[in-house]
Formats: C-alpha cells, structure tokens, sequence
C-alpha cells in the first residue's frame, strides 16, 4: 500500500511540474495579435498607404479588417493635415463613399501629383489641399450617381479623375 | 555659373540642375539647354548678318517674352529677325507670316551664310498657313472661286502632313470650316451637346478652373447668409454644382437652405433632362444633409428666360452663375427702340439684386465684323487650344473634346447674323460693357488663386498657367490666357450716374 501512494505521490508531483511547464510554455505564446483585435486597428491605423497595402495580404482577418474598418483608413488620409479635419468631415466622406474610396481615389493621387511637383516630399497638408481633394471626391461621387441613368454616354465610368491617374510627362 | 550640357546621364543629376537653374531665376531644363545653345548660335548668327535698322526696328517695337524663361525667349527673338528657319512655338508669330511675304524673301536672301534645315513638314505647315490666310481673305473680297481652289490646294497639303497634332489637326479643322461656309456641307456629327461638355470637361482643366473659381466666389458671398440661391444659365450635367453643396455643407455654423434654378434647353425626346439633374443633385445633397431645392427652366436662348421664371424671394441671398454664356447675347442686332438682348438681360440680373454674379468667359476676341480679323483670333486661339488638348492621355474624352471645339470654330467661321452665337470677347471688353450696365468688379482674393494654382498642379500638363488679372483669374497656356474668370455686384441704384 505504500508503494501504491508513493507511486500515487510520484504520478502527481510529475502531472504537476508537466502542467506548470505547460503554464510557462503557454506565458511564452500567449500573446496572439490576431486574438487581439484593438492593437491590431490601432497598429494599422499608424502605417502608410503601401504598407496597409501590404498588411492586408498577411491573412484574412487582416485583409477584412483592412478592407472593411473605414476609420483605418481616415487616419491614413488625414495623417499629415496640420490641424485636424472638424468632426462635420466624418459623415460627409461617409456619405459620398467612405475614407478608403477617399484615399485612393483623391488622397493618394493627389498626394503624389504634389510631392512630384515640388523637389522636397511634402509632409504636411494645408486647409486648401483638403477642401480640393473633398470637392473632387465629391464631383466622383455625384458622377458615380449618374451611373444608373442614362445622361452621359454609356462608356462612361466616372472619369473626372482619371487625370489624377496619369502620369505627369508629356 | 558653368552647367555641362553633355554629360548629364543620372536623373538625379538632370534634377540637381535643374533645380540649381531655377534657384537663379531660369525656367529652363537641362535637356533643353543643348538646343537653346544651337539657337542662340543662330540669333547671334542673325543679328551679326541683318542691317542695322532691321535691328532698330527690332529693339523698339517687339515685345520680348520673360527672359527667364530663355528657350522660348530665345526662339521668339529667332523668329523675329528669321522666319524661314524655325517654327514658331506659339503661333502669335502667324500674323507677321501672312502680312510681311516681302520681308520674308528679304531677309531670307540676308540669312543664307546660315545652314536652312527646314523639314518637308514645316514648309508645308508654313505655306497652308499661308493658304489659310489666303483663302479667308478671298472669301472676305468676295472671290469665291479663289477661296474654293485654295480649300483643294489646302486639302491636297494635309494628305502629306500629320493630321493627328500639332498645325495639321487645326489647319484640318479651319479648312473644314471654311469649306462649310463656302459650299455648306451637312455631314453633322450627332452627338448631344452636353455630352460633349462633359468630355471637355473631363479632358482638359479649362471648365474646372471656371466651376471651382466661380464656386469660391459664391462660397464667400453667401457667407452668413441662410437662405441662398443659385441660378445657374447653362446647366448641363450640373457638375459644378456638387462641389459647392459639399463646400456648404462643411461650412462653419452649418448648411443653409440651398435653392438651385438651373436653365437649360428644352429636352428633344419624352425625357426631362433638367429634372433628372436636379433630381441627382438632390440627392447628393439629401446624403450630406444640405436641405435642397431645385428648379429647372427650360429655355432655347437666355433672352427667352424672363425673371419672373425664376421666383426670386427677397429673403434669400442671390448668386447668378453665367459659363460662357453670356457672349450668346450679343448677336442681336442693335435697335435704337429696343434694348438689345444683353442690355435686357443684364437689366433683369441687376433687378434681381444678387450678392454676386460670376462670369466666365473665353478669352478671346472673336466677335469682330470683320471676317479675316476673325478668322486669324480664332485661328491663333484655337490653335493654342488644341495644343493644350495635346496633353490629354484620357480617351475618349479628348476626341469628344475636340469634336466640342470643331462645333465652336464652325460657328465662328461658317455663321453670321443671329446664327453665330460664339461671339467670344477679351475681359477687358466684358469689364468695359458690364460697368457701363451698373455692375462693379469683386476682387476674386487668395483662396481662389490657390486653389486654382493647386487644380492646375494636379493636371498632367506643365503648360498650363494662372495669372491674376485686376482681381480676376485667367487660365491659359504658354502664357497666353485662353479662358477669364470674374465676380461683379450690381451698383445701388442710388449710386448709379445714368449716362
């Protein structure tokens, strides 16, 4: 009967060393970013438009958080405005599609078009830089609506901004 | 300051250069320097071969373009003293191409110690300018037969010349015109005219600097103000308007009351064009929380369109919104009894006592009697707009665009009396004619010429350029202005001297 409890001691002193390596191992792994969605976002949040790019690769929960959290994006698009935008610009971009449509749209473009033009890489946005870039993702949006009927030619995707697209030499 | 022409090889280095040409005050770029070199070897070649009072003549009467800019500047000079040997770059050189005939063999004999490279293709666009010059003079003289052998001779050039830019492409367009007049060819091209517009919009700056300038203007008259109203005299597809209700609703302290009346012409089929922009345009401003109203009048011309149509209150500020349409009204001939029909007009604008009134016009002076004065404005304004167009890499916005700016030469060339509504005229005119109806100019301010200097920026092509003209903007190309932007207010009446 003795050997029975020593043996019985024995089993659980060893289950009790396995489980409190196990608890050790575990303290090393236990940090999972994709468990841990709100630094995700907020880690996003703070990367430029190629890494975001880039980030939305890794898997698909990055890809639906990049793809679908809108307010990633906005910090992307007012990241070197000098004064933040008032809170009357959030409802407005939402409605005429959202900051991402924003960024790659107008922000983007005309972010490069500027830096393109000056020998130094622009790192801070003026008032009026903002105002252009809302006016015109405005004017695509409103062509956007005009998709459905009829009014401009059918060829027509809304084009306004295609001149952003192209490159600069002529 | 030593540059090498030769051996610039790196990208960076060409920017380092150029940026060191610019910081001294050059608007030249390295790779241009090998050519501007070779051409001020020549113009020291010519002035060391012309007579002495070729060159007097020379130092007080031309006029010189910023030196600073030392291609075109040198080329300018070139052209001057030389006509056989380069093509000018703007064709403000034309004039003196067609008139001075005599001088040019002249100096022609003086100039042949330099080597003449002349290109089969800039000798042909020198004699159909020639031609064209030609051709539009027999036709003011009243030599028709002359004029249509000179279209055919015209026509046989352009088969061996370039017709897909540059003087080949206008030239094309000229002669066309001029055959119209002449022999009146129907082969109409039927594509509505707003789509057109809208191509030109889309493909070349020249309506977005009007829309987003005239839109500051308003901006910053309805400041303050709750209830505002708009009328704009040729809505098309309303695409100024989505800007201005986007810039409304982000305004400090909130949207106002937004009415919109759009005019426009009646629409052909069962559709009601005006209502369905105004429907969209409300809807864009239902999304943003603007509270809207939109009227749509449906009217041929703007003299048809009487005030009472447009159901101004007296509570609301007022903003009339005139693009290129006010030039229509001056084909009316002028009748001691009658006010003409930009007298009325403008009489029933002041009546309506707006905040503001914006106008955009062509810059350019298309509205002569004479027909050969006409003809060479449009033939020097258009061509610059084309050469701006060349810039465009978006199809099919610049085909469309073109066929837009065939429809306004055709009308400029072929039509006289009331036909011809494209009766373009320079600022200085408008100023002249809208302060004599008892408007007084605005002073458009910073924030429009920024934010047009920003737009062009944006754009894919450096020619573009905007100046400040007295208060107003203009945007052109190469230095020549091609489109006048400008804000009035009605004078009190009180304050009013009638003449």
């Amino acid at each position: 009967m003795v050997h029975h409890h020593h043996y019985h001691e024995y089993m659980q002193q060893k289950i009790r060393r396995n489980t409190s390596n196990q608890q050790q191992q575990n303290k090393r792994h236990k940090f999972f970013i994709n468990d841990n969605i709100d630094i995700l976002r907020e880690i996003l949040k703070r990367l430029d438009g190629p890494s975001l790019g880039v980030a939305s690769c890794v898997c698909r929960l990055w890809c639906n958080l990049t793809n679908n959290d809108d307010s990633i994006w906005e910090h992307l698009c007012f990241r070197h405005v000098l004064t933040p935008p008032p809170a009357t610009v959030r409802p407005v971009v939402v409605a005429l599609g959202g900051y991402k449509r924003l960024y790659m749209v107008c922000v983007r473009p005309v972010l490069s078009r500027l830096s393109e033009s000056e020998r130094v890489m622009k790192r801070v946005w003026t008032r009026h830089e903002v105002q252009l870039s809302l006016s015109l993702f405005c004017i695509d949006s409103y062509e956007r609506l005009a998709g459905g009927g009829g009014m401009i030619a059918s060829d027509a995707s809304p084009s306004s901004l295609m001149f952003l697209c192209n490159p600069i030499n002529v | 300051m030593e540059i090498e022409i030769d051996s610039v090889s790196s990208p960076s280095k060409v920017k380092e250069i150029d940026g060191l040409l610019a910081d001294v005050g050059y608007k030249v770029k390295s790779s241009e320097l090998h050519q501007v070199a070779q051409n001020i070897e020549r113009l020291e070649n010519v002035i060391v071969n012309s007579s002495s009072s070729d060159i007097s003549q020379f130092a007080s009467d031309t006029i010189h373009y910023d030196p600073s800019d030392i291609g075109n500047w040198v080329d300018n000079l070139l052209s001057e003293f030389d006509h056989t040997n380069s093509l000018p770059y703007d064709f403000s050189q034309l004039s003196d191409l067609a008139q001075d005939q005599h001088q040019h063999h002249h100096h022609h004999h003086q100039n042949h110690q330099l080597k003449v490279v002349t290109t089969v293709e800039e000798d042909s666009a020198i004699k159909l300018i020639h031609m064209l010059m030609t051709c539009a003079d027999s036709l003011q003289r009243g030599n028709i037969q002359l004029a249509g052998s000179l279209i055919e001779g015209m026509q046989g050039l352009l088969t061996n010349m370039n017709t897909n830019s540059g003087i080949g492409k206008v030239a094309g367009y000229f002669i066309d015109a001029l055959n119209r007049r002449i022999f009146g060819q129907n082969n109409i091209i039927h594509i509505e005219n707003d789509v057109l517009y809208h191509h030109y919009y889309e493909a070349c700056p020249y309506l977005k600097f009007a829309h987003f300038t005239a839109n500051q203007a308003i901006l910053e008259a309805f400041n303050g103000h709750d209830c505002v109203h708009v009328i704009d005299f040729n809505l098309m597809h309303g695409l100024q308007w989505p800007a201005l209700i986007q810039a409304l609703a982000l305004r400090p302290g909130g949207p106002p009351f937004l009415r919109l009346t759009g005019i426009g012409p009646p629409s052909h089929d069962d559709r009601d064009n005006l209502r369905e922009i105004g429907l969209r345009l409300a809807e864009l401003a239902r999304s943003v929380n603007v509270r809207f109203a939109f009227r749509g009048v449906a009217a041929w011309r703007l003299e048809d369109v009487k005030p009472w149509m447009l159901q101004v209150s007296s509570k609301e500020a007022v903003a009339v919104n005139s693009i290129m349409q006010l030039h229509r009204l001056l084909g009316s001939e002028p009748d001691p009894n009658n006010p003409s029909a930009i007298e009325t007009v403008l009489g029933w604008i002041r009546s309506l006592n707006p905040k503001i009134m914006t106008v955009v016009e062509q810059e350019a002076n298309h509205n002569e009697d004479g027909f050969m004065d006409r003809f060479t404005e449009a033939l020097h304004y258009y061509s610059t707009v084309f050469d701006s167009l060349e810039a465009c890499p978006v199809e099919p916005d610049k085909a469309m665009a073109e066929i837009y700016l065939q429809r306004e030469i055709c009308n400029v060339v072929c039509c006289e009396g009331p036909a011809r509504v494209e009766r373009h005229e320079p600022l200085i005119k408008w100023r002249e004619r809208l302060g004599k109806t008892g408007f007084r100019p605005l002073h458009l301010g910073s924030n429009a010429f920024k934010q047009a200097s920003m737009l062009l920026t944006l754009f894919s092509a450096e020619g573009y350029c905007v100046e400040e003209n007295q208060g107003s903007l203009t945007l052109g190309w190469h230095s020549r202005p091609l489109i006048a932007a400008s804000a009035w207010q009605a004078v009190p009446e009180t304050l009013r001297f009638d003449h």
